[in-house]
């Protein structure tokens, strides 16, 4: 892995922030990486509930429309620039304070699934709120954005909840695909778990390559010097993993995200934002 | 289109979409009702169209947020073939005008959209804004004093009301009251009912009664063909409107595609040929509608109201319609572009004033539009023509004559340019230097080629220098200057 590539930490104004900034810090830190904090303004936020239904247009109607709506743009968009810039360097200052050795700070126009991709290049690590600012309002336990960010982008994505515990157990969620494997070669090759214990959860449908890739993994990540342990299971996963969760005190899920088209996430669902709400640990996605 | 595209479009906006649809439908009914007496056809002509235009476009348009529907631009061009052939004629029209508008789009013609300049674009909408209120003329002419007070009254209510609330729309108001004194002073003054039949049930899919023979097709594609140009003039003006109004983009061609596959859908389910309307479009943004819903609920609104309301409907004094007519016209109307007029280039003001006068004079926006863009090449044309300067210096003792052309030489320009040399110089040498020139068309090409051969009449040996380019392909391509027997062939008559 490239030494030079940074850990981004994509925050916005909501009491994620700072939980994202802690655990970005954390992430930084075991691995030696620069870290940069990114506040993403959206140009087109979603619209406030409009006042005026009267549907009368009188005189230069079109003009005093667009004047209306460039002013209203303008004065929110410097009102978030300047928030913002405040608000980054806050979290700077704290991620500095803690540990962090190189923090940079950068706003970009734009939305989060479009800005993450152009940004990638860079990166390697995302560390993103489980929950940001435009879901609050919703019932749904998982940001609008989230799914659509990860998908955006193939560099792994720490989804954080909203406070933060320094992670000490990690649950590795493995199915055997060639996500969750290449996952093991990466998570072997990294500082950034190294010196955790880690636990292979093997859950689902019975696979005969299922005990053989299991035991591989085992030994390539013992072999990079992790304490592992782990397990095989039939059964519902989303259930396994939460009781294991519990059961192990393992305060870090690992696990391999939307492999499946986002259609069949419409209609079917998605193992991987069930997986996520169901988990309310810091969860590494696999890209 | 991905997935995030069609929640951006769709879901991002709601409340504000539906709440936006309510107000535009509520505004769609007079107007549908309006354009279809324009026709000449019964009000559930115009408000089928309406609905089945505002919901499909939703689906198949390239511009979230515009509304379109049946309108007063291609109402008026259908006048004469309703009246001549009737209704099942112009049914035909209207899917053979969505077919060629898909035709259109497919061949990307909306890029054509170019040429058409900002005081066209003006001109436009004036024009169009004084066809709409034109049209409530009929409804204004030999009729009792009430219908004035009822009018007026209507006005003052549309845009009194919202100083009291803008909760409520305001036309809405608008014809309840009217309606309300209409039926509660038992006036004897033209009602929505005595116009023509209203839809009493949800529309059907029917095929028009027509011969489908080549006699047929030569009658509608006349009418198509025009229906088709001002149907997309005016959707992708509004279109960019709405882009501004939004900072945001539309795809233009899916646009066309869209409005066509609209209309061929409206014709078959006996609807009147449509297109984006500017007035409803800013009325929608205006109110907080900015995705698709907006559109689709703004067409299922107004089904639902007139066929569930019918009665009510027809009970609407035309006064109230016409003042909510009034309102669109004086709001789609670019009051701007008269202070303008005094502080735009003349040519610019010559522009715009030509298309609405054209427009005006032969209720044809094609034509209109046509003036303003042939009018503004010529001005362009003009304006270019005038960057050419030839400077000429003697040399070499008086034997030889050097000219520097610089600019651009073309139709426009080519008798400046060959007006700008002196042929009656006795000298021995002419140098033209045209390094800093363009020669653009073979008028300028044959333009040099005269001064040339002119020249060597006199007696003088000629040389042209520093043909850049752009200018020796021209020249190589078309000159015969440096052929033999050029004389003959140029000067020969």
């Amino acid at each position: 892995m490239n030494e030079d590539k940074k850990v981004m930490a994509c925050v916005d104004q909501s009491k994620y922030a700072e939980s994202v900034a802690d655990y970005a810090t954390w992430a930084a830190r075991r691995m030696q990486a620069p870290m940069e904090l990114l506040h993403v303004i959206d140009r087109h936020p979603r619209l406030e509930a409009v006042q005026d239904h009267s549907g009368a247009i009188g005189l230069d109607a079109q003009e005093n429309l667009l004047k209306r709506l460039s002013d209203e743009d303008e004065t929110r968009t410097r009102a978030a620039r300047e928030v913002g810039r405040v608000f980054l360097n806050g979290l700077r200052e704290r991620a500095m304070a803690s540990g962090a050795f190189v923090v940079d700070v950068r706003q970009r126009h734009g939305e989060l699934d479009t800005t993450l991709p152009e940004l990638q290049g860079g990166v390697r690590l995302f560390v993103l709120g489980r929950r940001g600012a435009s879901a609050q309002a919703t019932q749904r336990d998982l940001g609008r954005n989230l799914e659509w960010v990860v998908r955006s982008v193939n560099k792994p994505v720490l989804a954080v909840p909203d406070e933060f515990r320094e992670p000490s157990r990690v649950l590795y969620a493995f199915d055997g695909s060639s996500v969750t494997r290449q996952g093991i070669q990466m998570v072997a090759g990294s500082p950034l778990l190294r010196g955790l214990p880690i636990h292979l959860l093997m859950a689902g449908k019975p696979k005969v390559q299922g005990p053989k890739q299991i035991e591989e993994a085992r030994t390539v990540l013992e072999a990079a010097g992790f304490q592992v342990s782990m397990e095989i299971h039939l059964g519902d996963p989303e259930t396994l993993i939460a009781q294991a969760m519990k059961s192990r005190k393992c305060d870090l899920l690992v696990m391999g995200a939307y492999s499946h088209s986002p259609w069949r996430s419409l209609f079917v669902g998605s193992k991987t934002t069930d997986l996520l709400r169901s988990a309310a640990v810091p969860t590494l996605l696999l890209r | 289109m991905s997935l995030q595209t069609l929640r951006q479009d769709w879901l991002s906006n709601v409340r504000n979409d539906l709440l936006a649809g309510l107000v535009v439908a509520l505004a769609l009914i007079p107007e549908a009702i309006a354009f279809s007496i324009i026709a000449g056809v019964d009000p559930k002509v115009g408000l089928y169209a309406s609905f089945s235009i505002a919901t499909i476009i939703a689906f198949t348009g390239g511009r979230p947020g515009m509304i379109s529907a049946a309108t007063g631009a291609m109402a008026l061009l259908m006048v004469s073939l309703v009246k001549d052939h009737g209704l099942e004629y112009l049914l035909a029209a209207t899917v053979l005008t969505g077919v060629l508008q898909v035709i259109a789009g497919w061949v990307r013609l909306g890029a054509l959209m170019r040429f058409v300049s900002r005081s066209v674009v003006t001109g436009f909408v004036n024009a169009l804004a004084i066809l709409i209120f034109l049209a409530q003329l009929p409804e204004l002419t030999n009729v009792t004093w009430h219908v004035y007070a009822m009018t007026a009254a209507g006005l003052g209510i549309i845009y009194g009301f919202p100083y009291i609330t803008k909760a409520v729309p305001s036309p809405l108001v608008t014809i309840v009251v009217l309606t309300g004194i209409a039926i509660a002073l038992d006036l004897d003054i033209r009602t929505v009912g005595d116009m023509g039949d209203l839809p009493d049930s949800l529309p059907m899919f029917l095929i028009p009664n027509i011969p489908l023979t080549w006699e047929t097709l030569a009658i509608i594609f006349p009418y198509s063909l025009t229906l088709m140009v001002v149907g997309l003039l005016e959707s992708l003006m509004t279109a960019t409107i709405v882009d501004d109004l939004t900072d945001t983009k539309s795809d233009k061609n899916r646009e066309c595609v869209g409005q066509g596959v609209a209309n061929i859908a409206t014709g078959f389910i006996g609807g009147m040929a449509g297109c984006a309307m500017i007035g409803q479009s800013i009325i929608n943004i205006k109110s907080g509608g900015r995705g698709r819903l907006s559109s689709l609920a703004a067409g299922a609104f107004l089904l639902l109201m007139v066929v569930f309301l019918g009665d009510w409907v027809a009970k609407i004094p035309m006064a109230a319609l016409v003042a909510v007519m009034i309102m669109v016209s004086i709001g789609t109307f670019n009051w701007g572009s008269i202070k303008n007029l005094r502080e735009h280039p003349k040519s610019s003001s010559v522009v715009m004033i030509a298309t609405v006068a054209v427009t005006v004079a032969t209720h044809d926006l094609a034509m209109g539009v046509l003036t303003g863009v042939l009018l503004s090449g010529f001005f362009f044309a003009h304006k270019v023509g005038q960057i050419l300067r030839v400077k000429s210096q003697s040399e070499d003792e008086g034997r030889t004559r050097t000219y520097q052309v610089i600019g651009q030489v073309f139709f426009a320009s080519a008798d400046r340019f060959a007006n700008a040399f002196d042929y009656k110089e006795v000298i021995d040498k002419v140098r033209i230097d045209v390094s800093r020139a363009h020669f653009w068309d073979i008028t300028a090409v044959s333009a040099l080629d005269k001064a040339v051969i002119k020249f060597r009449r006199e007696g003088a040996e000629v040389e042209v220098i520093g043909l850049n380019e752009a200018s020796a392909t021209m020249v190589d391509r078309f000159g015969i200057h440096d052929k033999d027997g050029a004389d003959d062939m140029l000067m020969g008559h």
